[in-house]
């Protein structure tokens, strides 16, 4: 790392999406609102003596409870600053250039920041815009449901500062919320030396010259005496060693989860060394027969088989899709006691 | 030394539960700092910081949501902080608040540590979005086989745990679980989650929120309600992987209790501190806590668990609360351990409440059993009468 | 004014180089650069009463990203630590009051960000209230360019002004060896690019850029015997305002910078430097205003953040940048400022201060 400089770029990680679809609940004002967005109705409250559309759980000036008194407002309304989208992002509600605006509808006192579909040479301070709803199965009830365009008629929104009657029961209690963001990572140098390593069918570590602890994958520091250690501190590792502990995992279903029946992951001490590698896999053997003290060897993937691409950085020993597992082999057992504390 | 005296003068918390379907992300954290609010006898107005805490913001989606929920937590114009230091956050998020008050900074703060489990999957945010999460019991699930062939402890002490601390929460009525009919035929028949821990033996998954409102020794002397004083807090890490580590009695444990048993005065746990609010997770962590913090000698945890003595009305009392075992919003899950001990030693734990509680402990830990965060809090500023 | 025990100061500092993008982990940076401070102030790892870092989940995009971290700390046997997810400066913060605890005499405080992982352009859709804006993808281009706007027809400034402020925060990078961004720049070529947002121009916007930085601190005595001029922290405030631009008191000026300001002692003496952490060029002219600073206050001779902004340690750059003004180059009184959130809403303001 005293060689830190710009990364060439190509040790850059394939992209990872980071998507999760998260579901929110709302609560009274947030589903009020949304609901009557639903219905084509845009709402705000009135707290403090001031309509805030859309309405907001707690004055953003005192904290106190906005309460639920509720307004009709808009659907026309003014816009007050403005900015221009010429290339929206997958996260913007429109594919097209598109500006985001602050606007103050009908019958409010703060304005809201939403999309407005104009061209940019019809933007300024003052223009009036009406809320166009979707329509029929893209209605859902939510912030996105509308964007702002150019008002045909300027003229003040009926009905708007009205009283508005929410129902008992809101019809949207919640919103879907789906996160799709994407990372780029570059692989370090020490981890560019551990996947050579490993696509060549050896595994390395490398020893601390203080404390003399050796730390197999992709790491380049002490974390004891925190010291940087670089390639002399490195030396190739056995590929024999003695399972220390073990978890068998019941995989929970989630989004992205491949796992269905369950697994093990267990931490395998390298002979002759003090290294062990944490979270690795068994094979050969059922995951109920897997003990603590069984003596396994590494089984490797063919030599042009070795997928290195899911290894990070950081990490103890993650050996990624470059090696099988570890393989039972037959020896006896070494006494559990003797291993079991050594899980890391 | 500028160190001043602190008092807890109100705690909050919300009804934990699977899912708080009625409520916003802001109206959760809400709930509870209102709650907090109204047990110190104030208002949004009096506060004059605030400290926010959860775990990875991964859980929910949302980035630094102390940004948006600065409006719903009355922060407009005052300072407002995040922690972030894994499970221990709760805890942290307690003992950063108090020190803004003994620090003389500020005269009353605000913490709040919140978790909405179910807006997402923490599986999916523990696996780093990946497949093959190992979860919290996957990798909790070694030590725990490492202390059981350590200890030589039958394996029903972990059931045992499992039931104590779910009938506690039974008394609760802010816990998510309420068993009051569990039993250890119940625990141990349940399925094997992650060998040796069974379904039973796990925490569950919550939506819940704590607060706490500290004042300085003037607010403390004035409250409504009785205080609990703060007399100690720490703070303790160490690496999560390297060779030798024990993991299973860390050394960062033992440090980080040294710290507030030197700070009080305390020679012999057992006998001085009335009861404790120890983080577990998954049932066995009880044996293992009261080893790493010195309240049972090595080896011998599992028999206060085994004799009853951690029990309610046990001569240590352990997770009154019912624990992270009937409650898990996670990062609320360690406030809430640190308010149990407040709510104990001021006499207002209602059901579960231990008679006379003096001198009580908290801790909350994180990550690869390697962040540590711990308090002592007394029903007066010298519980121990040095 | 003499020193107390209740004093605290920075005593020493390290930065990791500021780059486009690294070949390092966030870890492998915190390692040199925190020990690199300790090191400065002729410490050890086990010398250090307290460590605390700030850094970012989402930046990596893995839950308890900072966990590895402590791995840079040696924290064996183990040490006090905390973490915030906020800039650096706000772990120093943490620093300052955990030293005023009394217990401990020093303290070292981080801030790290690998920000070339993600894309701004995404990322901060999600920092933004999590009903009305992230699905909106509102992003904090659009919403500083918002704000810009509402700058401008205020009528306070002109695009000429944000241009020269763009120009002179290049123009100062070119002293600044850890700058990213930095040359000579002419106000009128700047006006004529064209705008990524309207108003805001390429220019406008903060680079992409990776790095750490660290500060060691000391109370009272001990910073004395620690290093020959102690940089002490006289005052530090932070302050926060309501989430949504739309809703703040007046979005062309930074009412919590100002509240900030005054809980720091700004006002109770001249300052001659400021370094401000203004990501979008115009938000420097309105932090500027709210923290009354004069026309003899020199602003960002770093180039600020427009010349290197690792996210998670921008804003601890700048208190460094302030503190070497006085440890290094004669300065007596100068102030950092860090920024947070959409359009200002968060917002530290320090005074450091060396000797007569």
């Amino acid at each position: 790392m005293t060689d830190t400089s710009i990364a060439d770029p190509s040790n850059d990680m394939e992209p990872f999406n980071l998507q999760f679809p998260f579901t929110r609940t709302l609560g009274n004002t947030l589903s009020t609102f949304f609901s009557a967005v639903a219905q084509g109705q845009l709402i705000g409250v009135k707290v403090g003596g001031r309509v805030i559309a859309p309405p907001l759980e707690y004055d953003p000036e005192t904290g106190a409870d906005a309460g639920s008194e509720w307004v009709k407002v808009g659907p026309r309304g003014t816009v007050s600053a403005w900015t221009y989208v010429p290339e929206p992002t997958h996260l913007h509600p429109v594919q097209g250039p598109f500006a985001f605006a602050f606007v103050t509808l009908d019958g409010a006192d703060t304005p809201m920041i939403h999309v407005v579909e104009a061209p940019e040479d019809q933007l300024r301070s003052g223009l009036r815009v009406e809320a166009r709803f979707k329509e029929g199965d893209e209605v859902n009830g939510r912030i996105d449901d509308f964007v702002f365009v150019p008002a045909t008629d300027p003229s003040p929104s009926e009905g708007a500062g009205e009283p508005y009657q929410a129902p008992a029961e809101p019809e949207i209690q919640t919103m879907d919320a789906y996160c799709d963001l994407t990372y780029v990572d570059n692989a370090a140098p020490v981890t560019r030396v551990w996947t050579q390593a490993l696509l060549e069918g050896k595994l390395v570590g490398r020893t601390c010259p203080q404390c003399g602890r050796t730390f197999v994958g992709a790491v380049s520091l002490c974390c004891v005496d925190a010291i940087e250690l670089d390639e002399s501190t490195q030396s190739e590792m056995p590929q024999t060693g003695v399972v220390t502990n073990f978890t068998v995992i019941t995989p929970v279903p989630y989004p992205g989860q491949k796992e269905t029946e369950p697994f093990v992951r267990c931490s395998v001490m390298l002979d002759g060394t003090d290294a062990v590698l944490g979270q690795q896999t068994i094979v050969g053997i059922p995951a109920s027969e897997v003990r603590v003290g069984m003596h396994v060897a590494l089984e490797w993937e063919p030599e042009g088989q070795r997928d290195v691409s899911e290894i990070g950085n950081g990490g103890h020993g993650s050996t990624g899709g470059a090696v099988v597992g570890w393989k039972p082999t037959g020896e006896p057992d070494e006494p559990a006691e003797n291993y079991v504390d050594r899980m890391m | 030394m500028s160190h001043q005296p602190v008092a807890v003068v109100g705690i909050g918390q919300t009804h934990h539960k699977k899912r708080r379907a009625d409520v916003s992300i802001a109206g959760l954290v809400r709930e509870a700092a209102q709650r907090a609010l109204e047990d110190a006898d104030m208002d949004w107005g009096d506060i004059d910081a605030v400290v926010l805490g959860k775990a990875p913001d991964l859980f929910e989606g949302v980035m630094k949501p102390e940004m948006y929920l600065a409006d719903a937590l009355g922060a407009n114009g005052k300072p407002m902080f995040r922690v972030h230091t894994a499970g221990s956050v709760g805890g942290s998020t307690g003992i950063v608040g108090s020190h803004l008050v003994s620090s003389g900074r500020h005269k009353r703060v605000l913490s709040v540590a919140w978790e909405k489990q179910s807006e997402g999957n923490a599986q999916f945010a523990l696996g780093g979005g990946k497949s093959g999460s190992i979860g919290a019991g996957g990798a909790f699930a070694p030590f725990i086989r490492a202390y059981i062939r350590r200890s030589g402890a039958p394996e029903d002490i972990g059931w045992k745990v499992a039931v104590k601390d779910r009938l506690n929460g039974a008394k609760n009525p802010y816990a998510h679980l309420k068993l009051a009919d569990i039993t250890i035929e119940k625990v141990k028949e349940s399925p094997m989650m992650w060998d040796p821990l069974h379904f039973l033996e796990s925490c569950p998954s919550s939506d819940g929120a704590c607060a706490v409102v500290f004042t300085d020794e003037a607010g403390g002397k004035a409250a409504a309600k009785p205080p609990a004083w703060v007399l100690a807090t720490a703070m303790k890490s160490e690496p999560s992987t390297f060779a030798g580590r024990d993991a299973v009695n860390p050394k960062a444990a033992h440090a980080c209790s040294d710290e507030i048993y030197k700070q009080i005065g305390v020679t012999n746990p057992r006998e001085q501190i009335d009861c404790a609010e120890l983080y577990v997770p998954f049932s066995w962590y009880e044996p293992m806590w009261l080893e790493a913090h010195d309240i049972a000698a090595p080896g011998e945890g599992w028999k206060m668990t085994d004799s009853g003595a951690t029990a309610l009305d046990g001569d240590f009392p352990v997770n009154m609360s019912g624990g992270v075992l009937s409650s898990n919003p996670i990062g609320a899950s360690g406030l809430l351990r640190f308010s149990e001990a407040a709510l104990q030693v001021r006499g207002l734990a209602g059901e579960h409440q231990v008679p006379g509680a003096k001198l009580a402990i908290a801790q909350a830990y994180g990550a690869n059993a390697q962040f540590y965060a711990m308090w002592a809090v007394g029903s007066s500023l010298d519980p121990l009468g040095s | 004014m003499p020193r107390t025990e209740n004093d605290i100061a920075i005593v020493s500092y390290a930065q990791s180089p500021l780059l486009r993008r690294s070949e390092n982990t966030e870890t492998e940076m915190m390692l040199s650069t925190v020990q690199g401070a300790i090191k400065a102030a002729g410490l050890g790892k086990g010398d250090i009463g307290f460590t605390v870092s700030g850094s970012c989940d989402y930046l990596s995009g893995r839950g308890f990203s900072f966990v590895a971290n402590v791995d840079a700390y040696g924290a064996y046997p183990p040490i006090n630590e905390s973490h915030v997810e906020m800039d650096g400066s706000f772990a120093m913060y943490e620093a300052f009051v955990r030293l005023l605890q009394g217990d401990i005499d020093t303290a070292v405080a981080a801030g790290v960000g690998k920000t070339s992982n993600s894309d701004p352009a995404t990322l901060y859709t999600i920092e933004m209230d999590p009903y009305y804006l992230t699905p909106l993808g509102a992003d904090v281009a659009s919403l500083s360019a918002l704000q810009y706007r509402a700058l401008l027809d205020s009528g306070k400034v002109t695009e000429r002004d944000v241009a020269e402020v763009v120009a002179r925060n290049r123009r100062a990078a070119k002293d600044n060896l850890n700058a990213q961004v930095s040359g000579d720049f002419d106000v009128d070529e700047l006006l004529a690019a064209p705008y990524v947002r309207n108003p805001l121009r390429r220019h406008d916007l903060p680079p992409v850029t990776d790095g750490c930085a660290a500060v060691v601190l000391a109370r009272g005595q001990k910073a004395y015997e620690l290093c020959e001029r102690p940089v002490w922290i006289t005052g530090i405030d932070h302050r926060i305002e309501p989430h949504l631009p739309t809703m703040r008191q007046d979005l062309t000026s930074s009412v919590s910078t100002r509240l900030a300001a005054e809980g720091a002692g700004v006002a109770s003496g001249p300052v001659e430097v400021a370094e401000i952490h203004a990501p979008f060029s115009f938000q420097e002219l309105i932090v500027r205003e709210a923290l009354g600073l004069g026309d003899d206050t020199e602003i960002n001779p770093s180039g600020g953040a427009l010349a290197a902004n690792p996210v998670m340690v921008t804003g601890l750059l700048r208190v460094i940048e302030a503190a070497k003004q006085i440890a290094e180059n004669g300065r007596s009184r100068t102030l950092a400022h860090t920024t947070s959130g959409p359009c200002l809403q968060q917002n530290l303001v320090c005074i450091l201060e060396g000797d007569q």
